[in-house]
């Protein structure tokens, strides 16, 4: 029994952490989020997407944190490279979803950028309405 | 032959001064070429994506495009193993990334066809080509792909080529929730 309960607590430190909404909500987010432009060379402020945030260990695929000007998180972003997305033995599993309640989705083609160099989709889980999306236009 | 952006802004007045105005696409003696890109980056160019200069005249990139980086690099086996498509006795370029606002200059001395692309955007078809002089055969470079690169003839009778309007995309359709479900 001791073992057991040695065998799940250190189970507890190792695991990845999940993060809660509040843990995300503002930028910086907790854990191993780094912002992207200091990852690979981009603009620190993506028009229509915001400034972005991700754990390098899920790249390509993501979560991609995406905050507006004033640091709150708008949306979750996964970025799915369309040759993944073809291959009938490639697929994407429990992706983790940290940002909370889900306004609406959004997905369109993007050409490719640094550190997803490969076309693929975007996978926009917007946790504001539609209208607000405007906080991150420009 | 090739003069970088360090050695071009170390004598370009000179260069400049000595060759402007003479190319289409030409500014003050350089040659411009944007890089573009759409508002939701599904699609990236360069504009124009052909252009004809003289040799010794400076061909300038500057990033336009606000939501991405890009890159004006030579095919040639020095790029990751990509073909060579420059004149022999070229030397090949890579700008690296530039961000928006950002430019980079060459300044290609030997007559011929070179083409080009930008690194995370290839697959997407950003690629370009550029016909320096007069090139006495003016074939493209082996293994060209008709559709992609501007035909070399063309680029030589108009000086410079621009993607059409259909190729960019112009129109775009949405398919709101109500729509698909």
């Amino acid at each position: 029994m001791r073992i057991c309960l040695a065998a799940l607590a250190l189970a507890g430190m190792f695991a990845s952490p999940v993060l809660a909404a509040d843990q995300v909500a503002k930028a910086p987010p907790d854990g191993d989020y780094r912002k992207v432009s200091e990852l690979v060379k981009l603009p620190d402020f993506l028009p229509g997407l915001g400034q972005l945030y991700v754990d390098p260990a899920t790249l390509p695929a993501g979560p991609f944190l995406a905050y507006d000007h004033d640091g709150s998180l708008v949306s979750t972003i996964y970025m799915l490279p369309v040759a993944d997305l073809t291959d009938k033995d490639r697929r994407f599993d429990d992706l983790a979803a940290p940002g909370g309640a889900v306004d609406h989705v959004d997905v369109y083609f993007n050409a490719g950028h640094p550190g997803v160099e490969t076309p693929h989709a975007h996978v926009v889980l917007w946790h504001v309405p539609a209208a607000d999306e405007a906080r991150v236009a420009k | 032959m090739i003069v970088t952006r360090r050695r071009v802004l170390r004598i370009g007045g000179v260069i400049l001064a000595g060759l402007a105005g003479t190319a289409s696409g030409s500014t003050g003696g350089a040659a411009e070429i944007a890089m573009r890109g759409n508002e939701d980056g599904s699609d990236v160019w360069y504009d124009p994506v052909g252009l004809h200069v003289r040799p010794g005249q400076a061909i300038r990139w500057t990033n336009h495009d606000a939501g991405n980086a890009h890159t004006a690099t030579a095919y040639h086996p020095h790029h990751s193993g990509r073909p060579n498509r420059i004149p022999d006795g070229a030397a090949p370029w890579d700008s690296g990334y530039l961000l928006p606002g950002e430019s980079f200059a060459v300044t290609l001395l030997v007559e011929g066809v070179y083409d080009y692309f930008c690194l995370p955007h290839e697959l997407a078809g950003m690629v370009g080509r550029i016909v320096v002089g007069s090139p006495p055969v003016a074939e493209p470079p082996p293994g060209d792909v008709p559709g992609v690169f501007p035909p070399v003839g063309q680029i030589l009778r108009e000086g410079s080529v621009r993607r059409s309007r259909t190729a960019r995309r112009g129109h775009r359709e949405h398919f709101p929730a109500s729509c698909i479900s």
